[in-house]
C-alpha cells in the first residue's frame, strides 16, 4: 500500500489531499470537491499541467501574445510544448480563443490566444 | 610657521607612535614645498586615513600624498593610454575642463564670459554622476569651516551669490536658514565656538537663539532643543538641477561637452600642457582644469604634479515620501555632542524630506553602498532632532563620496610644475555652496595665465527654465497640451512627469541617454513607486528616441543595461 | 479645458473598475465613464498570463488576460465610454475629477458618483531595508512580469527572488520557463507568503528551493547586480550576521508586498484605514466622502480577482442607489477585527440590513488549523463557519444575511 500527500492546485483553496494506492485501488481523502479527487489521481498516475506562456507577435505594439492550453497537458511534455511555442510567431490582429497551435504534440489539446489584440 | 624638513619628519615619527603599528610599516618623505608623501601599509583603512590627517596637521606640511595601503584599498590607477593615443587627434580646444560635476560646470559657465573654446569632458554618460549628485544640496552658511581656510572664504562668498545664480539660471533655491541644536549645557561650548568661527568667517546674521525661538522658526524641531546656533543665510537647492542649469547656460554661451569621455593621460611638452588623451581619442588644448572630484589625484598624477591624495568619505542620504511635505522646512539641524559628523534633516526645494548624510571613510572610491549603520545613524539622529515623522515612510536611500584631501581644504591653484594646468581638487562639503566662488577663483587663475583673453560680448547669463507640468496652472497646462499633445501624456504618475518633458530631456542641451539622466532632469522615477510604473515606459521612449534596441538602454551608462535580451524572435530586432 | 458630465465615473480600468462599470450598466445607469491611465483596459491582468483566475465566478481555469477579456468585451458591448491613456490628476470631495490625456487635453469630469479603482502598487527595496549599492537589475516582480510577458524582454540571466507571495512564486516559474536561472526564493517570514498550490506548481515542479526565515540583506555591484547577500533572520526578525552568504546573480526580483494606491483618495479627503491602507468603506463600498466609492485592491489587497470583481459590483450597486436616493446611508455599525483577525472589510455596515446580503472579507494574523470564524453582534453569534486551515495569505470571505437589524458592532473572531 502506498500513500501520497498532495496539495491540490486546482483552485486557490489549496486542499491537502492524501491518496492511498491499495493494489491499484486509489482512494482520496482531504479533498473538498470532485476536481480535487481527479487531480490527486492524475497526480499519482499521470500528472498534468496547464500551459500558459506567450508566443511572438508581429504587427502590434506588444511583442508577445499570451496563450493558454484549453486543458491540462501531461507534465512530462511541458518543456517540449514550450519549445514549440517559443518558435511560434503570429500576426495581429488576434481574437481571444483563436487556435494558435492545434493538438500540440499530439496531446489532443489546442493552444489558444488568451486575449484579443487589435493594435 | 615654517619648519625644516628634518623637524617635520621627526614630528611625523612622533605622531605615528599614537598608532598601533610596526615601526617600519609606514615611511614618509618631504619635499621642499611642504608636501609629505606616505608609503607603506596599515591594518585598517581608518588607520591609514587617521595617519594622513595627523600628517596634514603637522606644522610645515602643506598637503599629504598618501600611498598607504590597507585591506580593501584600491591603489591609484595608472591607465594604458597607448590604444587611445593611436586614435589620433579628434578635437581641439583652448580650455579642457575635466569633470562634469557642479564645480566643472560652474567653471565652464564662468569661462564662457571669454571668447575661448571651452570643452568639458565627463567620463560618465551624464553630468553630475559623482559627488555632485549624492549630496544633500545644502548651501552652507559657512560657520564650520576653519577660519582663514580657502573653504571658509569661498563658502561665505559662494553662499552670498546663490540668490543671483538662482535668478539667472532659473533653478529653485530656498534660503531656509539652518540650526545647530543644543540639547543641554554640555553642548554650549561647541555651539559658542561655532558661533565664534562664523563671526570670524563673516557669516551674515549669525546668532545663538533660544529653543523656543528656534521652534517658532521651525515648528518641526524637537522639544528637547534648548538653544541653537541660527544662520539665516543657509539654504537648499537641488544639486543636479544646479549642475545641469550651469551646463545648459554654458552650452548657450558656446561651451561644448563630451560625455562618456574618460581622460587617461595628460599631454605635456616643455612644462606646458598640450592636450589630453581620452577614450574618445586625443584632444589638443592649452589649458587643463582638473575638476575631477574623487579622481582629481589620478588626473594630477597624469600631469606629473600630484601633491594631494583624495580619500573618499562616504555619505548616505535617506529620502522620505512626499506625504511628509511641510513637516520640516527651514532647517538642517545638527546636534553637536553625539552627532558631530554629517548633516541633518531638511526639506529639498521640491518638498521632499531628506535626511543625512552620514560620514564614513572608505578605501574604494567606487564604494557607494548604504549600510544598515548609515541608515540607523541617520534615522536616530533625525528622530532626535525632529518630531512627527514616521521613519517607515522612507522611499529610498543612496550614497555618495566626498572628495576629501588630507588637509581637508580645497586645493585651487595653478600647477607649479606644468604651465596651463589648474588644480581644483578636494572639493567636498561645502563645495556645492562654494561653487560660485570657486568658479570666480578659477577664472582669475585663468586670466592670470591668459591676461588677453577676449571678452565674450554675447555672453548671456540667463537660462530660462522649461516649465514643469506639475507646477503649471490649469491654463498653462491647457496651453502646453494645445501646442504639444505629448504634454497630455503623463508617464510618471508619482511626480506627474509628461512625455513632452521626457523628450525635452532626451533632446536637451545636455542630452539624456540613460534612465538616471532622464530621472535627474524630469524627476520621472523619483517618487514613491521608484519607477515601478514609469520604468518600462521611460525605457521605451529612450529606445525609440535614440534608436536603440530596448536591451541597449542603460540605467547609468554601459554595463548597467536594464534588459538582457529579447525573449522571442519576432523578426523585429533587426529593424 | 473640456468639461464632461457623467452619472458614474470609474477611475481605473483593471478588474475592479471593469466590473463596476459593467454592473453599473446592468443596473440601468446611463452615462458611465471608465478612465484608464494605460493605453488599454485590463490593468495588471494583462500581464498575468498564468491561469487560476475566475474559478469562483466562471468555474473555469482562466488566465488573467482571459478573465480581463470577458469584461473588456462586456464594456464594449455595453457602449460604456472609455478614456485610455488618460491620467487622473486630482479628485475633489465634490466629485470633480481632473484628468489629462494627449488626445483630449485637460478634462474636468463631473460625476454624481465616483468609483475609485486604482488598484495597488508594489513595495520597493527600501521598504524592506536592503542595503548596498543601486545597480541595474533590481526590479519588482510586477515589472519583471511586464517586461517578460508583454514587452518580450528578459531582464537577467540568473535571478534571486525575495518574497514568496503569489507574484514571486508565479515569476519563479515564468522566469525558469523563459530560460532565466532562478537560484531560489527567499522569504523573511517563517511560512509561505502565497498560496500553497503556487508553491507546488511553481517551485516544486521545477525544483526551485524555498528558503524560509531568510532575507536579502545587501546588493553588490555598481552598474549591474553582481551578487546579493542573504542571511537567516532571528526570532527578533533581524538578520543574523554570522549566517550571511553571498549569492552571485544579475537580477534581484522583489515580491515584497503591495500597497493600495490612494494618492487621489487622500487628496479628496477620503479617510484611510491604518491596517488596510485603503479607504474605510461601508457595505456599499462607499468611503467617508459621500458619493465616492472604492473597489478592489485600492481598498485592501485581495488575493482573488473574483473578490475584486465582486467588490466592484457592490460599489456599482452602491453608487446607483446613492444616485437614485441622493443621500448617504444612515444608521451604521462598525465591524471589528476580533481575535486573530488582521482586518475586516467593509469597516462599516448598515444597521438596517435585514434580509440583505453582507459580504465580509478578512485576513487572519497567524496561520491556524481547525478554526471557526464567528460573526458576532452584541455577544450573539450570528454566523459560525468552520475552516480546516486559515492562513494569512488566503483571504476569508464570509456572507451574512442578518434576520434582524444590527444593534451593535459586528465582531469577527477566528479561533
Amino acid at each position: 500500500m502506498t500513500t501520497k500527500q498532495y496539495v491540490c492546485i486546482v483552485c486557490p483553496m489549496s486542499c491537502s489531499i492524501e491518496l492511498t494506492d491499495d493494489s491499484g485501488v486509489l482512494t482520496v481523502k482531504g479533498n473538498t470537491c470532485k476536481r480535487g479527487e481527479e487531480y490527486a489521481k492524475n497526480e499519482y498516475t499521470d500528472p498534468k499541467r496547464m500551459i500558459t506562456t506567450t508566443v511572438g507577435l508581429r504587427g502590434s505594439r506588444l511583442r508577445c501574445l499570451p496563450v493558454i492550453s484549453r486543458e491540462a497537458v501531461p507534465k512530462k511534455l511541458l518543456r517540449d510544448c514550450m519549445k514549440q511555442l517559443y518558435a511560434t510567431v503570429v500576426d495581429a490582429p488576434v481574437r481571444q480563443g483563436d487556435v494558435i497551435v492545434a493538438n500540440i504534440l499530439g496531446t489532443g489539446v489546442d493552444i489558444i490566444a488568451a486575449r484579443s489584440i487589435t493594435l | 610657521m615654517t619648519a625644516n624638513k628634518q623637524e617635520i619628519l621627526a614630528a611625523f615619527s612622533e605622531g605615528l607612535k599614537k598608532f598601533d603599528l610596526d615601526s617600519s610599516a609606514v615611511s614618509a618623505r618631504i619635499e621642499d614645498d611642504g608636501i609629505l608623501t606616505l608609503e607603506g601599509s596599515t591594518k585598517t583603512w581608518q588607520t591609514a586615513v587617521d595617519i594622513g590627517h595627523m600628517a596634514a596637521k603637522l606644522p610645515g606640511v602643506h598637503n599629504v600624498v598618501s600611498d598607504l595601503t590597507a585591506p580593501g584599498a584600491v591603489p591609484l590607477k595608472r591607465k594604458d593610454s597607448a590604444p587611445y593615443r593611436a586614435m589620433g587627434v579628434v578635437d581641439k580646444a583652448d580650455v579642457v575642463i575635466i569633470g562634469g560635476g557642479v564645480t566643472g560646470c560652474a567653471i565652464a559657465r564662468q569661462l564662457t564670459q571669454y571668447r575661448v573654446n571651452i570643452l568639458l569632458l565627463e567620463k560618465e554618460e551624464d553630468l553630475c554622476e559623482g559627488s555632485s549628485k549624492a549630496n544633500n544640496g545644502m548651501v552652507h552658511s559657512g560657520y564650520d569651516s576653519k577660519p582663514a581656510s580657502l573653504k571658509a572664504r569661498l563658502n561665505v562668498r559662494g553662499n552670498a551669490q546663490y540668490t543671483k545664480w538662482a535668478q539667472q539660471l532659473g533653478f529653485q533655491f530656498n534660503r531656509t536658514g539652518s540650526f545647530v541644536c543644543g540639547f543641554g549645557e554640555e553642548d554650549r561650548a561647541t555651539i559658542e565656538s561655532l558661533y565664534d568661527n562664523g563671526v570670524t568667517n563673516g557669516v551674515p546674521g549669525i546668532e545663538i537663539i533660544s529653543g523656543d525661538r528656534a521652534r517658532e522658526l521651525e515648528p518641526g524641531l524637537s522639544d528637547g532643543v534648548q538653544f541653537a546656533l541660527w544662520t539665516p543665510s543657509a539654504g537648499y537647492a537641488e544639486p543636479y538641477e544646479v549642475t545641469l542649469a550651469l551646463a545648459e547656460n554654458a552650452v548657450d554661451n558656446g561651451a561644448r561637452f563630451r560625455l562618456g569621455c574618460e581622460v587617461v593621460d595628460i599631454l605635456t611638452e616643455d612644462g606646458r600642457v598640450r592636450g589630453v588623451v581620452t577614450k574618445q581619442g586625443v584632444i589638443l588644448c592649452d589649458c587643463v582644469i582638473n575638476a575631477a572630484g574623487l579622481y582629481a589625484d589620478e588626473i594630477a598624477e597624469m600631469s606629473g604634479d600630484r601633491f594631494y591624495s583624495i580619500h573618499p568619505r562616504r555619505g548616505a542620504l535617506v529620502i522620505f515620501d512626499k506625504e511628509n511635505k511641510g513637516k520640516i522646512h527651514t532647517f538642517s539641524g545638527v546636534a553637536p555632542n553625539n552627532y558631530t559628523k554629517g548633516g541633518g534633516p531638511e526639506e529639498t526645494p521640491e518638498g521632499t524630506l531628506l535626511w543625512g548624510p552620514s560620514a564614513l571613510e572608505v578605501p574604494d572610491k567606487e564604494d557607494r553602498d548604504v549600510d544598515r549603520e548609515d541608515v540607523e545613524f541617520i534615522l536616530e539622529k533625525g528622530m532626535h532632532l525632529t518630531k512627527g515623522i514616521d521613519p517607515r515612510s522612507v522611499i529610498t536611500y543612496f550614497s555618495g563620496n566626498r572628495a576629501a584631501t588630507y588637509s581637508e581644504d580645497f586645493v585651487i591653484q595653478n600647477s607649479r610644475k606644468i604651465r596651463g594646468f589648474i588644480h581644483v581638487a578636494g572639493i567636498q562639503s561645502p563645495g556645492f555652496a562654494s561653487a560660485p566662488a570657486i568658479a570666480e577663483l578659477v577664472e582669475s587663475l585663468y586670466l592670470g595665465q591668459n591676461p588677453n583673453a577676449p571678452i565674450n560680448t554675447a555672453f548671456n547669463p540667463i537660462r530660462k527654465p522649461e516649465p514643469a507640468f506639475r507646477d503649471c496652472t490649469q491654463e498653462e497646462r491647457d496651453r502646453l497640451i494645445a501646442e504639444n499633445p505629448a504634454y497630455g501624456r503623463v508617464i510618471c504618475r508619482c511626480e506627474t512627469v509628461t512625455e513632452a518633458e521626457i523628450l525635452r530631456a532626451v533632446h536637451g542641451k545636455i542630452p539624456a541617454r540613460t534612465m538616471d539622466a532622464v530621472k535627474r532632469r524630469t524627476r520621472a522615477g523619483m517618487g514613491r513607486c521608484q519607477s515601478g510604473f514609469c520604468g518600462s515606459r521611460v525605457l521605451e521612449l529612450l529606445a525609440r528616441e535614440w534608436k536603440l534596441d530596448p536591451s541597449e538602454v542603460t540605467l547609468k551608462g554601459k554595463g548597467s543595461e536594464i534588459l538582457v535580451r529579447p525573449s522571442r524572435n519576432t523578426g523585429r530586432n533587426a529593424e | 479645458m473640456n468639461t464632461l458630465s457623467y452619472d458614474i465615473a470609474v477611475i481605473g480600468g483593471g478588474p475592479a473598475g471593469l466590473a463596476a462599470a459593467v454592473k453599473a450598466r446592468e443596473l440601468g445607469m446611463d452615462r458611465i465613464l471608465l478612465v484608464e491611465r494605460d493605453y488599454e483596459l485590463g490593468g495588471i491582468l494583462q500581464q498575468c498570463i498564468h491561469d487560476g483566475f475566475g474559478l469562483l465566478r466562471f468555474k473555469k481555469q482562466l488566465s488573467g488576460c482571459q478573465y480581463a477579456q470577458k469584461f473588456i468585451d462586456l464594456v464594449a458591448e455595453g457602449g460604456i465610454d472609455v478614456l485610455c491613456d488618460t491620467m487622473v490628476l486630482e479628485l475633489t470631495d465634490d466629485r470633480r475629477i481632473y484628468a489629462v490625456s494627449a488626445q483630449e487635453g485637460l478634462l474636468e469630469i463631473r460625476a454624481q458618483a465616483v468609483i475609485l479603482a486604482m488598484g495597488c502598487r508594489e513595495r520597493t527595496r527600501p521598504q524592506v531595508s536592503i542595503m548596498g549599492s543601486r545597480p541595474a537589475g533590481v526590479l519588482t516582480a510586477g515589472s519583471v512580469q511586464r517586461y517578460i510577458n508583454m514587452e518580450g524582454y528578459l531582464p537577467g540571466k540568473k535571478a534571486v527572488i525575495l518574497g514568496s507571495g503569489d507574484i514571486g512564486l508565479i515569476m519563479a516559474r515564468r522566469m525558469t520557463l523563459e530560460g532565466i536561472e532562478v537560484e531560489g526564493v527567499y522569504e523573511v517570514m517563517s511560512s509561505l507568503g502565497g498560496l500553497r498550490r503556487n508553491k507546488v506548481q511553481c517551485l516544486d515542479d521545477y525544483g526551485i528551493p524555498l528558503h524560509l526565515s531568510t532575507t536579502v540583506t545587501k546588493i553588490h555591484g555598481n552598474k549591474r547586480v553582481e551578487a546579493v547577500t542573504v542571511a537567516l533572520v532571528g526570532s527578533d526578525g533581524k538578520p543574523v550576521r554570522e549566517t550571511e552568504r553571498v549569492i552571485p546573480c544579475d537580477l534581484l526580483v522583489l515580491s515584497v508586498g503591495l500597497i493600495p494606491e490612494n494618492e487621489l483618495s487622500r487628496k479628496a479627503g477620503v479617510q484611510l484605514h491604518p491596517v488596510t491602507r485603503g479607504p474605510v468603506v461601508d457595505d456599499t463600498m462607499m468611503t467617508s466622502v459621500p458619493g465616492v466609492f472604492a473597489a478592489g485592491n485600492v481598498v485592501a489587497v485581495f488575493d482573488l480577482v473574483d473578490y475584486v470583481s465582486r467588490s466592484g459590483e457592490i460599489a456599482a450597486q452602491g453608487a446607483a442607489d446613492f444616485i437614485r436616493r441622493q443621500s448617504a446611508q444612515e444608521n451604521m455599525v462598525d465591524t471589528v477585527a476580533g481575535s486573530n483577525v488582521g482586518f475586516v472589510l467593509p469597516q462599516r455596515v448598515s444597521a438596517d440590513c435585514r434580509g440583505k446580503e453582507i459580504n465580509l472579507y478578512l485576513r487572519v494574523r497567524k496561520p491556524m488549523k481547525d478554526v471557526r470564524a464567528d460573526i458576532m453582534c452584541n455577544g450573539k453569534i450570528l454566523k459560525s463557519t468552520h475552516y480546516g486551515v486559515a492562513n494569512p495569505p488566503e483571504m476569508i470571505a464570509l456572507r451574512l444575511v442578518p434576520d434582524g437589524p444590527l444593534d451593535g458592532p459586528l465582531t469577527v473572531d477566528v479561533r
